[in-house]
């Protein structure tokens, strides 16, 4: 193998290249150069590819098993403490509990701001 | 969810050999973990992070692969700048089988294979309803790849399920809530099998969890980023977070405060090193230090007192010999003039003179003594300027040219009296401003301090706004961050952008019609206002701005607490800390209260991160409405077993709130039992081993055979009986 550090090679961090188990060798299958990772298709395309509406409704499939969203009322917490949120700031869209909350949002950077915002699914994505 | 720093290389099993190649190969395939094992045993021999990352290595610039999470203090061998830890998953199915193939490679060498195939049946978990693009991707690999002969997939959340029947935990009709990495699921079981139509799945599990706290601390302690990696986070997660039984009423704790609340936060103490504190000197030091440094003083101020002497007395004996000079030419004849001023190296007697008199004011000025030509000018004007008063016609050429000389000299020494006359009132003007105000502070201390606050604030505004309106024609709002939102239209100042508009216009307006540029005088005004030259030229900030600087050096002066706005683009921290505080322990603590149970939280309100999706105790209800059969009490049966499970399970209360959970969705006086699972990580590996075991096992495998002659849909209806 090649040249490592002794303790690398004891340690057997690094996976061998060859194993003898196996009928093609990663080196084989993939060789050097090529560009990876690029032919795995996403879930979001395998779903696709799976056309799930040619088969009937009521078979169980990856997609029609997802949870509907929650009957109660989503309540609204305050974007960084976590309490209940009354109010929203018109100007950062965040949610707070109280003034001292607010005074702490409003001192806030705006990509600070939007960092609260993305953890709830809501910032403004630039596309 | 296992706290994997923690957890040692798996050692390469050496008993390999040892099993027959009908024994069955069991691979628990978790999103987060990766359990391989031999069937009928009772734990799985290897376990490790479902990751592969693949760094290079520094010494030989190699890429190589690494699988699992590895000995931190080995990585400094590996360049990691470029890869970072990949996952097979996508969501809770497997998509990328390079990556997988790499973790099977690794899964199958530390098992110990050797020989030319895996030649052992293998049973390998997967999500409900995988898609069956992942199973037959995940079915080639094992058959083309390692020539294993038969495989099998079966419902991690089902085997857990059956593990724990068998343990008498749960009943035949049930409810599986397993809890995992990257989902949750629902899962009804009748009479022992699972009922895949009633399912349902949440996109939400213990990546979530952690990714949030994660977000969360780092946006708290934005100074503390590198110490919160993914596993410390998921390390606390694992020690502190738990289920809140009412998550309103838990919060109104923290909220107002008090013993519970103080009693429920934690703290983590960041390593802290208390700088070094620095000893008041002592008297002795301080009068050491002083003597030494007026020793220096004693030392310069010396040095530049024999310069002077020194400069003196050199000035002394060149104005003696200038003396003696003048004094030799006097007795020289008339016609030796010349010879004897070739001699000395001067041209006129008046060059001797003039030499005099500039040795004599800098001797002066060398000793001290206040210059007192200008005085003496002023005394003597008329004898100084003789030529002034006396009008043209009656002077000479040479001595007209003399008069314009003098006559500019008294114009320009004038001048500058009068400059100087008013630097002076004006030092008085200032001296008077600067007593009342220090009247009016000895008056009423606190109001002045109070009116120099507002005064300072109301410039300070005042600058402000003209930098802002200078800057940027069309500001809303002062407390935005500058820097961040400048944009492409609003780079240029205002007065930048009308001299662009004059100069756009004009280009278009070429050609237009007739020309009549130029008739009127106003029209060449416009030349002016197009060339640069106007762009900073407004007097008034300058006044604002220089009281601005008075006011503030003053309130610094006076008021120890005041610190001056700084400016706009400047960062502020969350928290108020003053900045020229020094750092202490405090400022190295994480501490979360709120944190502890808002985090996972969410896998009971989902909406909290955006994913609009019901949560872990509206799923078993759900679950109940999608249910086919009914009657017979058959749902009763089922919510009387609820096993709960997976990594996400392990969170305290999280028994409890579910049953309370569940009560609320589910029909008055219904029976609700929920149960933990025995080991919510390790049984699905358990009821695998376990089922793989059984004699029926090869009943339901496949074969490479199988596989390509009974095609994609039959892959696609495969499902195990988990009931043997």
């Amino acid at each position: 193998m090649m040249m490592m550090e002794a303790e690398v090679i004891e340690a057997e961090m690094v996976l061998p290249p060859h194993l003898s188990f196996k009928k093609i060798q990663m080196y084989e299958k993939y060789p050097k150069g090529q560009a990876r990772g690029r032919h795995w298709k996403h879930l979001k395309q395998i779903l696709q590819a799976e056309n799930y509406q040619n088969y009937p409704p009521n078979e169980p499939n990856y997609v029609n098993i997802e949870s509907p969203p929650s009957m109660y009322p989503a309540k609204k917490y305050c974007d960084l403490t976590g309490f209940e949120a009354p109010y929203v700031d018109p100007k950062t869209k965040l949610r707070y509990a109280n003034a001292d909350v607010f005074r702490q949002l409003r001192s806030l950077p705006n990509d600070y701001v939007q960092r609260y915002l993305a953890l709830r699914n809501a910032a403004v994505v630039l596309r | 969810m296992s706290s994997f720093s923690k957890t040692r290389r798996p050692q390469r099993q050496t008993d390999y050999d040892t099993f027959p190649p009908s024994c069955p190969i069991v691979i628990d395939n978790g999103a987060s973990t990766f359990r391989i094992g031999w069937a009928g045993e009772p734990n799985p021999r290897i376990t490790f992070r479902n990751v592969v990352q693949r760094p290079r290595h520094k010494a030989t610039g190699e890429t190589v692969t690494m699988v699992g999470d590895q000995d931190p203090a080995l990585m400094k061998y590996f360049d990691c700048t470029r890869s970072s830890y990949r996952s097979p998953f996508d969501n809770n199915v497997v998509y990328q089988f390079e990556i997988m193939e790499y973790i099977l490679d690794y899964a199958f060498e530390r098992m110990g294979a050797d020989g030319s195939r895996v030649n052992h049946p293998v049973l390998i978990t997967e999500c409900a309803c995988n898609p069956v693009q992942s199973r037959s991707k995940m079915a080639e690999l094992l058959f083309e790849n390692y020539g294993v002969p038969s495989v099998a997939f079966g419902v991690d959340a089902a085997f857990c399920y059956k593990y724990n029947q068998r343990l008498g935990i749960c009943d035949k009709d049930g409810l599986a809530l397993c809890s995992g990495f990257s989902t949750s699921h629902a899962i009804p079981f009748v009479n022992g099998e699972p009922v895949f139509e009633a399912c349902c799945r949440t996109n939400i599990g213990g990546y979530h969890v952690t990714d949030y706290l994660k977000q969360l601390l780092s946006l708290k302690y934005p100074n503390h980023m590198p110490n919160l990696s993914w596993e410390k986070v998921e390390e606390l997660k694992m020690e502190h977070c738990y289920i809140a039984q009412d998550y309103c009423s838990e919060v109104q704790l923290f909220q107002r405060g008090g013993n519970e609340a103080e009693q429920k936060t934690r703290c983590w103490q960041l390593p802290w090193i208390p700088p070094p504190m620095e000893e008041r000197p002592s008297g002795e030091e301080i009068a050491r230090k002083a003597a030494i440094k007026e020793k220096q003083g004693q030392r310069l101020r010396d040095m530049a007192a024999l310069k002077k002497t020194n400069r003196i007395s050199e000035l002394e004996t060149e104005l003696e010999g200038l003396e003696f000079l003048l004094k030799e030419l006097e007795n020289v004849k008339e016609s030796e003039v010349q010879a004897f001023l070739s001699r000395t190296g001067y041209v006129s007697k008046q060059e001797i003179e003039s030499a005099i008199v500039r040795v004599t004011q800098s001797l002066r000025r060398s000793k001290g003594e206040p210059a007192e030509v200008e005085e003496k000018t002023e005394s003597s004007a008329t004898e100084k300027y003789p030529l002034i008063n006396i009008s043209d016609n009656m002077l000479l050429p040479e001595q007209l040219k003399e008069k314009r000389r003098q006559l500019f000299l008294k114009t320009t020494s004038e001048g500058r009296q009068r400059a100087k006359q008013k630097r002076f009132e004006e030092e008085i003007e200032r001296e008077k401003k600067n007593q009342q105000d220090e009247e009016k502070r000895l008056e009423n201390p606190a109001l002045y301090l109070e009116q120099l606050r507002a005064k300072q604030r109301e410039l300070s505004d005042k600058v402000e706004q003209r930098k802002r309106l200078k800057t940027n024609g069309s500001r809303m709002n002062g407390n935005q961050n500058l820097s961040s939102n400048v944009g492409r239209g609003e780079r240029l100042n205002a007065v930048q952008k009308e001299r662009m508009r004059l100069l756009t216009t004009a280009a278009f307006d070429r050609g237009k019609g007739e020309d009549t540029f130029g008739t009127k005088e106003e029209d060449w005004q416009l030349y002016k206002l197009m060339s640069k030259d106007n762009d900073d030229d407004d007097e008034g900030p300058d006044v604002d701005e220089a009281e601005l600087v008075r006011v503030t050096s003053r309130l610094q002066d006076l008021d120890p607490t005041f610190v001056p706005k700084l400016d706009l683009g400047s960062f502020q921290t969350v928290s108020d800390i003053p900045r020229v505080r020094p750092l202490t322990k405090e400022d190295f603590q994480i501490t979360f209260g709120v944190e502890r149970f808002r985090c996972p939280e969410i896998l009971f309100q989902p909406n909290m991160v955006g994913v609009d999706q019901a949560g872990l105790d509206e799923m078993a209800g759900i679950s109940m409405q999608r249910f086919p059969l009914k009657g017979n009490a058959i749902e009763e049966r089922i919510t009387n077993s609820i096993l709960v499970t997976g990594g996400s399970s392990r969170f305290p209360g999280i028994v409890e709130r579910l049953e309370a959970g569940i009560r609320k969705v589910r029909p008055f006086e219904s029976l609700i039992r929920v149960v933990r699972a025995s080991d919510p990580v390790l049984d699905a590996w358990r009821g695998a081993a376990a089922f793989a075991s059984s004699g029926q096992f090869y009943v339901q495998t496949f074969n490479r055979d199988d596989y390509f002659k009974k095609g994609e849909d039959w892959v696609r209806q495969y499902r195990l009986r988990y009931t043997i």
